[in-house]
């Protein structure tokens, strides 16, 4: 899956949670919070993600993004860790 | 009792959603019982259940409907539960009938009592079914939509409510329940107004499996669908599951007065008593206490009595001792009061039951029709006064009693009087 896909992923989600917003051009490197989400939005738009993926991973680990451009660059490398190990296939 | 009105009320079932189409429904006797299609995936083949439910269609279909209401309903229920959703329809239909929505009411003077319990039933069990397995990717939103008091939140987020708000619960007597306490809440100055919802109660598989092994709820079609449910006939064979909530704005009179709103009907007693007893059977002595106790209230003799809308399930012990409870208290009057049963119209829609069916009543009072039982071919007491299979019209019903039972002994009654001419 390359970054692109992810990038449409997280998109999706974000339009999916705040249905309410007029989100025709979302900038990357606008934080969710700025987009009006509270923190209940942006734990379902992370879980909801991170199904759409099928990783696993703490959500603590996801805090560290910032903005949209950051979680989708967090995303892209656990793939990335997932895909280079021996023998591992998507959990789930 | 102090001098409570009724001044908007809203309501969604499968018969009708808003007031005037459920008063039609009651009019016509048009059930929403019927078929329940296999892709439901409840496990029952009969039901009165909501198919045709959008948040914001049915928000639009509300007349006078202010744009900033909508805009608060739509953020705040577009994502929640499907009860909550059903909850803010009727809870906005009964806020506009009400002129709340042009009205400056103080809003730590409004309160708000959600009745029910174990709304989500299905939420958590559809939930489990997709991540149960997979808790990683459980939508974190669950940990606030499992919670009954969710409903509190949203319902004060819309409307602006600031007052005393909780959940309240007494099984299928949750209706009763919340206008007690909304009751209560004004009685004693610590509201003008109390929006009460009586909750619907979103059942799964399971819980409907479990009602129906014990005998108290009849889910397959033995007969055609319109047809199973048969509140006092001889061939009832349990209640059939109903969808659907119901809102009562109570407010003192004065209050009602002041804003030059004229009330739908008076709230004038109620009662609340326990058999003592956690088995799910009936008590006819506790159910006679509660309706004895609501008129003492009200300050009304039997010889006063219209009409009672019974809780008339369709259950084949809980009849029999409605009946038995409801003869032992209009004794010689026994042939002059009116009964019927809603749920044999919108099935048994459980903790919503007792706020859809005190709206039952309000309508008929002041429509001056009662609807008819459906299904009722064989009355298994001829004593008694039943509205026919072809409604009674037109009829004048000054005074009426609503009964609601819960399963743990939950008996309760409340006494309404008829407004205007």
């Amino acid at each position: 899956m390359n970054k692109e896909q992810i990038r449409q992923v997280v998109m999706k989600n974000i339009r999916d949670v705040l249905f309410d917003l007029d989100l025709q051009e979302i900038p990357i490197d606008a934080s969710l919070k700025d987009l009006g989400a509270n923190s209940m939005d942006r734990a379902d738009i992370v879980a909801h993600c991170l199904e759409d993926l099928q990783l696993e991973m703490p959500l603590v680990e996801l805090r560290t993004a910032g903005n949209i451009d950051g979680l989708v660059n967090l995303l892209y490398q656990k793939i990335q860790c997932r895909a280079s190990r021996p023998g591992t296939a998507a959990k789930g | 009792m102090h001098d409570i009105v009724i001044t908007g009320m809203g309501v969604v079932t499968a018969a009708g959603t808003g007031c005037k189409d459920f008063a039609a429904a009651l009019r016509s006797g048009r059930s929403g019982i019927g078929q329940v299609p296999p892709d439901c995936r409840l496990g029952i083949d009969v039901g009165a259940l909501l198919t045709d439910i959008h948040l914001e269609d049915d928000l639009r279909c509300i007349e006078d409907l202010p744009a900033d209401l909508f805009t608060r309903a739509r953020r705040a229920a577009h994502r929640a539960p499907f009860s909550a959703q059903v909850s803010v329809i009727g809870a906005a239909q009964a806020w506009c009938g009400a002129g709340l929505h042009r009205s400056r009411v103080d809003p730590s003077r409004v309160g708000l009592t959600v009745a029910g319990q174990n709304l989500n039933q299905r939420l958590g069990y559809d939930l489990q079914q997709r991540y149960g397995e997979r808790l990683a990717y459980l939508p974190p939103s669950y940990g606030r939509h499992f919670l009954d008091t969710d409903q509190v939140g949203i319902l004060s987020e819309i409307l602006e409510i600031r007052g005393e708000g909780l959940t309240v619960g007494g099984a299928s007597a949750s209706g009763n329940v919340g206008l007690i306490q909304g009751s209560r809440l004004i009685g004693s100055g610590a509201a003008e107004v109390c929006v009460v919802v009586g909750a619907m109660m979103d059942l799964s598989p399971l819980e409907l499996h479990a009602l129906d092994a014990m005998g108290a709820l009849c889910s397959k079609a033995s007969r055609p669908a319109g047809e199973v449910c048969r509140p006092f006939d001889r061939d009832r064979g349990g209640f059939v599951y109903g969808q659907g909530s119901g809102c009562l704005v109570l407010e003192s009179r004065s209050s009602a007065e002041e804003r030059g709103v004229e009330p739908l009907a008076a709230l004038v007693g109620c009662a609340l008593n326990l058999d003592g007893n956690r088995s799910t059977d009936p008590n006819p002595t506790g159910q006679a206490t509660a309706m004895r106790q609501a008129l003492r209230n009200a300050r009304l003799s039997v010889a006063d009595l219209d009409y009672i809308n019974t809780h008339g399930t369709g259950s084949v012990l809980g009849d029999e001792s409605e009946l038995q409870a409801i003869k032992a208290v209009l004794d010689s009057q026994v042939a002059r009061t009116w009964l019927n049963s809603t749920k044999s119209l919108v099935g048994h829609c459980l903790t919503a039951a007792g706020a859809i069916e005190a709206i039952a009543t309000i309508l008929q009072m002041r429509g001056k029709f009662l609807h008819p039982n459906l299904n009722l071919d064989h009355p298994i007491d001829a004593g008694c006064r039943f509205v026919g299979a072809g409604g009674a019209s037109p009829v004048t019903v000054k005074t009426a009693l609503s009964n609601s039972f819960g399963f743990g002994g939950i008996c309760s009654s409340i006494a309404f009087r008829s407004e205007g001419g």
